[in-house]
């Protein structure tokens, strides 16, 4: 017989069936695409008979051709390498602050704790797209005159308002995380002779190593899908404005295409099949009480 | 290596006051206990000497120095806490080290002072293992090496042994008091457990509600309760309460009649007082079958325990009390009995505030 807590469910394969049927137009989906950016032609039916391996696209849009005659060409790599940008910005930009809000939010009782709560939880309700026409006046009002730098105030900037989008959310799990470390940890740092701001690095990060990857994981991938922000203000193209902004054009190749939709897919897959472990990764004993 | 002095401590969280005016001298290498139920303060209070929690009014000093005001880490206190607090990340060595780390203390002398006090507390193979590959003891003596490895003045120890075993908490606790009084260092050591309480400590502060009830050696919180709560808190059993009637120099229990202890005499006649509770022990008296003169009563239960035996007695007032008796003896159930009580071990209590006649002038 097996442990109580990890006897499945009577109803168990239901449930899968369940949970297998709803996502069957997605795996359909994503397959199909996977499929086509290796034939020759798009894969649209599920008897695969216009499928014909190649492994041309993937060339192509390697080396950045976009049809397969003429010449118009992207450099697709600096393309990956600007949403690589944006996402590893947007990470950090929301790990470091929600990390920093989160503890003092959980630890620290200054006035107007409690407002500042409820007004994350409405901040985050707020819909990204309404809120761009402000987001988009201080854009106007903010850019650099010097046209050596504007590309980088870009970047900068659909960072940031990238990043103040994920925070809220943030902030919010982060607390939830530093809230289920008991005080004794902090004390005893302190005790020891640590400071307030030690005892967050030392202490109380490496004990939500776990949470902290989850946030970062959430933000990153915010900014690699973004494409309202990025398309309204970033100067350069990222994956996601690259295939929007060439999936109506008329030279371009559709296969190739879908190649680049699943290079752009890549980190989401990759994060959905590692995510349980990450997640669930934990100090197994150690903390009690 | 401090004489720990608190005057007037109070505490309040909110509205709730958690210590209420708290006067305490805690001597120079003296081993304190502070012993009372759950939620008595006796964290609240071990917090304040460590500078965690800020008194609401009152002052803490360290010998002269006033250190009220002083943050934990100038304080030089080692703190043992109730769930260890053993940080998850680091090895073994890098916990016991850390306080020393953050006082920048050189490389060199760390390992030799983590290698030293590991070996003092029989952990010397188990430097680089992580805590949650530890037993329970074995967390514990890391904990109190962490403690114990910045030399501090004072060691404060918040229930450090109620998450061991029976066994193991015995042969802790007289090796902790052995290290205590061998590094002559000062202690305040928390517990709810009376027994611990009177095996190791120099001298027991019981507080109840945020108040200390009583402070002294343990054969004086145990032998000359201030509060019937003392006598009923301390000892397994506990005390025994009978309420009983001043009645022409005897002390009356139904139909039962005891003389008024001599200690006690002058006292009553002094104080006027007919309504007492009277207290005795159960190894201060015997229980004789038949009826003669004591607490007449009959046999309830007896429980034996090896060496002696546990007989409950339903005294013909209706209260029950628990006497030992040698293992030899046969008793059955509802069996007329007396309980003899030794006369010099008699406390008296008023019945109205619960505290020891001899106390009640104060
Ligand atoms: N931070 C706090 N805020 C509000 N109330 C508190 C706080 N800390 C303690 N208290 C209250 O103060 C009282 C004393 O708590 P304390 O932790 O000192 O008890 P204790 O004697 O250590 O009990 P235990 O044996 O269960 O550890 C309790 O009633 C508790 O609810
Ligand atoms: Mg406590």
């Amino acid at each position: 017989m097996k442990d109580v807590e990890t006897r499945p469910s009577r109803y168990e394969w239901v449930i899968i069936l369940a949970i297998l049927l709803a996502s069957l137009p997605l795996i359909l989906g994503f397959s199909l695409l996977v499929l086509s950016s290796f034939s020759k032609e798009m894969v649209t039916n599920l008897d695969l008979s216009s499928f014909r391996f190649t492994l041309e696209n993937w060339i192509n849009v390697f080396q950045g051709k976009l049809a397969t005659t003429g010449g118009i060409r992207t450099n697709i790599l600096k393309v990956t390498f600007n949403t690589l940008i944006v996402a590893l910005g947007v990470a950090g930009v929301v790990t470091f602050i929600s990390a920093l809000a989160g503890y003092s939010l959980s630890r620290i009782d200054f006035r107007g704790r409690k407002h500042m709560m409820v007004l994350l939880l409405i901040l985050h309700a707020f819909p990204g797209v309404a809120l761009i026409v402000g987001v988009y006046l201080l854009y106007r009002l903010t850019f650099p005159q010097s046209p050596d730098i504007i590309r980088l105030y870009s970047f900068f900037y659909v960072i940031l308002a990238r990043a103040a989008l994920e925070i809220p959310m943030s902030v919010w799990l982060m607390k939830g995380f530093f809230d289920t470390i008991p005080w004794e940890f902090e004390w005893s740092g302190i005790i020891d002779g640590a400071s307030r701001i030690k005892v967050w690095w030392k202490i109380m990060l490496p004990l939500i190593k776990p949470g902290i990857l989850a946030v970062a994981l959430f933000a990153f991938l915010a900014g690699w899908q973004d494409i309202i922000y990025v398309r309204t203000f970033l100067i350069d193209q990222t994956l996601a404005t690259f295939i929007e902004a060439n999936i109506e054009a008329e030279y371009s190749h559709m296969p190739l295409i879908a190649a680049a939709g699943t290079l752009y897919l890549l980190p989401t897959i990759i994060f959905f099949l590692t995510a349980q472990q990450i997640l669930l990764q934990g100090y197994s004993g150690g903390i009690k009480g | 290596m401090v004489k720990i002095i608190l005057k007037e401590i109070t505490k309040k969280f909110g509205d709730f006051t958690a210590l209420d005016n708290i006067n305490l001298e805690i001597d120079d290498r003296e081993f304190m206990a502070l012993l009372g139920p759950s939620g008595s303060g006796k964290s609240t209070l071990l917090y304040t000497i460590a500078g965690i929690y800020k008194p609401t009014s009152g002052r803490i000093y360290f010998d002269d120095r006033d250190v009220t005001e002083i943050p934990p880490k100038d304080r030089n206190v080692g703190l043992v806490f109730q769930n260890w607090a053993l940080y998850p990340h680091m090895k073994v060595f890098d916990n016991i080290a850390f306080p020393l780390e953050l006082r920048k203390v050189p490389k060199q002398e760390i390992e030799k002072k983590v290698r030293e006090v590991a070996k003092m507390l029989h952990i010397e193979n188990l430097l680089d293992r992580y805590p949650w590959q530890l037993s329970g003891g074995q967390q514990q003596r890391v904990a109190i090496a962490r403690a114990l490895v910045k030399e501090p003045d004072v060691l404060l120890l918040d229930e450090p042994l109620s998450n061991l075993d029976a066994l193991l908490r015995i042969e802790v606790r007289a090796e902790l008091k052995r290290l205590q009084k061998e590094l002559g260092i000062t202690a305040v050591y928390v517990t709810h457990d009376q027994a611990e309480a009177l095996a190791m400590a120099d001298r027991i502060a019981v507080i109840r509600e945020g108040k200390i009830l009583q402070v002294g050696t343990p054969d004086d919180v145990y032998y000359k309760p201030k509060y019937k709560f003392v006598g009923g808190f301390l000892g397994n059993p506990p005390m025994n309460f009978v309420e009983a009637e001043v009645e022409n120099g005897y002390l009356r229990v139904y139909e039962s009649r005891i003389p008024v202890p001599a200690q006690y005499k002058g006292l009553i006649e002094k104080l006027d007082i007919k309504e007492v509770l009277l207290g005795f022990r159960p190894h201060d008296a015997e229980v004789v079958k038949g009826i003669s003169e004591g607490l007449v009563g009959e046999v309830y239960s007896f429980e034996p325990l090896g060496r002696e035996q546990i007989v409950t007695v339903s005294v013909n007032s209706g209260a029950f009390v628990k006497v030992f008796a040698p293992e030899g003896e046969h008793f059955t159930f509802g069996e007329k009995v007396t309980v003899k009580i030794r006369e010099d071990r008699i406390v008296l209590f008023d019945k109205k505030t619960e505290k020891a006649l001899e106390f009640l002038g104060e």
